[in-house]
């Protein structure tokens, strides 16, 4: 099923166990930087509801405002018009409850593994009665035996999962990854992808993931929203109904493929 | 490194045997060190002083050299058996040209009488300052010790905070970066006629002399390396729920350590040049004072003495810094130079 445009109605994802997650409106919101006293708009009227537990990825070209939108939900910078609300309440500030996976893992260099995956709980003073959770994260990732290593002798792979743990430690409702994974090589990539369904499966948050790669944003998301050149505009949205996990030879994938390649205006090398 | 070494070394080595296995080759260096020194203490004994400058010390000097003599020969022979020994190996350049130097001094200054007398004295008559007057030595440093360490901590702690305060808090950077600006280039020795004025001691002078010269690079480096942090490791911390206390104390104080032990290094060196100059004008103690008497007294040989006991209490002093900096950034090793 394909649905385009930007008020589409979205059937919830089809995943069976109770759902955590929080829900996500986006009315109008734009977005501006000053560069040099001239204003660079960077998002234009953006508007998304996102329900409970669901999967939604964000394409769109490099540049275009993806990350300055994640920002804008997790409450690191204040939009400089519309509004965002999580389960309907405006966003004022970054909160535990909606923690981001940048692109690049930083990990603190002079932390180990575990105190790294520690310091959501350790920031808010939970440290004592959370020790037990940060070991399941860490076992969660597969980081076990390196809970005493530094950053800098971890893979890139591993840091990646590293930072994936320091966030699901702190049992978010909305979970926003900011290209996650575009620094890995495509095995661990894979691997990662499917790990992650499996994690949002089991755990139940709602999932806000921006990527580049159209592969990645059907493998793992029940909806695409296609974003324009920079300022950023939703220009489509593509509904992808397909039940976990998936399968990346699906033949609808590839069908799905071809519908967002042309909605992002790339038809014609198809 | 050298263990590394050590061990690639002692795998397999058909053809060479036991004379060129690490074992033999720290053997025959110990043994040429213990030889050396030897020779100076045999140079020491059986050639008599020149007769006008008869020292007293010559046989106690000449047996210190024997006795460094017979320590690198039980060394030696110590690390056939034991690999911990060997590192005496690494020092036998530098013990064998220490024993040519300290034997070229004995010659030319007790045996031939070539450089003028009382500013050249022999190692034997340090040596006698050091044994006869070890009591006023120990005071001296430990007066300087304490004044120092006084001084060096008031300084290191407020220039820290400070530091911390303008890299993070706009307030605190509009008032104290242009007091630091202004006053932080002036050399702290320049404050000295006034601050013996001002202040009730000159103890207490003195202290707020070294705080001074420690203060100003800890307060630079701690500042730049709190406004360096990358924002990002701020932008995680915010997400995951920090208070503004955490912010400071577990992002930017940690991420900013680096830089702080430069400004640490950097004010321990400048606090020394401020501590003797102070002992010199005002404190009537500590070794700096020491220097000055001996100086008053043309008594060289105390100044030298004097002299070496400041060097080894500035390098052991840096030397604890250095170990401190090793444990508190032990993180860093796989990512600088160490
Ligand atoms: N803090 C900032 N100040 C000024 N311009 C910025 C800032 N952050 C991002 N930009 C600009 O905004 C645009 C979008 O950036 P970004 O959201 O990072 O894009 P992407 O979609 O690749 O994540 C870019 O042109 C970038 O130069
Ligand atoms: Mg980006």
């Amino acid at each position: 099923m394909v649905v385009a445009g930007a008020s589409a109605e979205v059937t919830r994802s089809t995943r069976d166990n109770p759902v955590r997650g929080a829900t996500l409106t986006l009315r109008e919101v734009s977005h501006h930087f000053d560069l040099d006293g001239q204003p660079l708009p960077v998002l234009d009227r953006i508007s998304l509801r996102i329900s409970r537990g669901e999967f939604v990825a964000l394409l769109g070209p490099s540049g275009c405002g993806k990350s300055t939108l994640l920002r804008l939900v997790a409450g690191l910078n204040a939009p400089s018009a519309g509004s965002l609300l999580v389960d309907g309440e405006v966003i004022d500030g970054p909160d535990p409850s909606r923690v981001v996976v940048f692109q690049d893992p930083t990990l603190y260099p002079w932390r180990t593994v575990w105190n790294n995956v520690a310091l959501g709980p350790e920031a808010r003073g939970l440290l004592g009665t959370h020790r037990e959770r940060i070991e399941d994260a860490l076992r969660l990732v597969g980081l076990t035996g390196f809970a005493n290593a530094y950053p800098h002798q971890l893979s890139g792979g591993m840091s990646q999962r590293a930072a994936l743990a320091r966030a699901l430690v702190n049992d978010p409702k909305l979970l926003i990854l900011d290209e996650p994974l575009g620094q890995l090589d495509s095995l661990t990539r894979i691997t990662m992808q499917s790990e992650l369904v499996s994690l949002w499966q089991r755990v139940g948050f709602t999932a806000l993931l921006v990527t580049h790669d159209v592969e990645e944003s059907l493998f793992l998301s029940s909806r695409v929203v296609v974003l324009s050149e920079r300022p950023a505009q939703i220009r489509a949205e593509v509904v992808n109904t397909r039940p976990y996990p998936r399968h990346r030879g699906d033949p609808h994938l590839a069908e799905l493929r071809h519908e967002v390649f042309a909605r992002l205006g790339l038809d014609a090398t198809w | 490194m050298s263990s590394i070494a050590d061990e690639v070394r002692s795998g397999p080595k058909p053809a060479s045997g036991f004379l060129a296995s690490p074992a033999a080759l720290s053997l025959i260096g110990g043994l040429a060190a213990a030889a050396a020194w030897c020779g100076v203490a045999a140079i020491t004994a059986l050639w008599p002083d020149k007769p006008e400058s008869d020292w007293d010390y010559t046989g106690a000097f000449a047996a210190l050299c024997a006795a460094v003599g017979l320590a690198l020969v039980l060394a030696a022979i110590a690390g056939v058996r034991f690999t911990r020994m060997r590192r005496v190996r690494q020092a036998v350049p530098w013990l064998l040209a220490l024993a040519l130097f300290v034997a070229a001094w004995e010659v030319i200054t007790a045996k031939l009488g070539w450089l003028p007398l009382p500013f050249f004295p022999p190692p034997q008559a340090i040596l006698e300052v050091i044994i006869d007057d070890w009591t006023r030595l120990g005071e001296g440093t430990i007066a300087s010790l304490r004044l120092l360490a006084t001084g060096y901590l008031i300084g290191a702690a407020i220039g820290f905070v400070a530091g911390v305060a303008i890299g993070w808090s706009r307030h605190a950077s509009y008032w104290i970066h242009p007091v630091l600006r202004f006053v932080g280039p002036l050399p702290a020795t320049a404050w000295l006629p006034l601050a013996f004025f001002v202040f009730p001691t000159s103890f207490s002078a003195s202290i707020f002399l070294i705080a001074l010269a420690t203060g100003f690079p800890v307060t630079v480096l701690t500042w730049s390396g709190v406004a360096g942090v990358n924002s990002a490791y701020y932008d995680i911390a915010r997400t995951l729920g920090a208070s503004q206390r955490f912010l400071v104390l577990k992002v930017a104080v940690p991420a900013a350590m680096p830089h702080v032990f430069v400004g640490l290094f950097m004010g321990l060196g400048t606090s020394f040049a401020v501590l003797v100059v102070a002992e010199m004008l005002g404190v009537k103690a500590g070794l700096g004072w020491y220097l000055q008497w001996a100086q008053g007294w043309a008594a060289y040989a105390n100044m030298y003495a004097a002299l070496l006991t400041m060097a080894l209490l500035c390098s052991g002093l840096i030397t604890l810094l250095f170990r401190l900096r090793d444990r508190l950034l032990s993180w860093q090793k796989g990512l600088v130079r160490w």
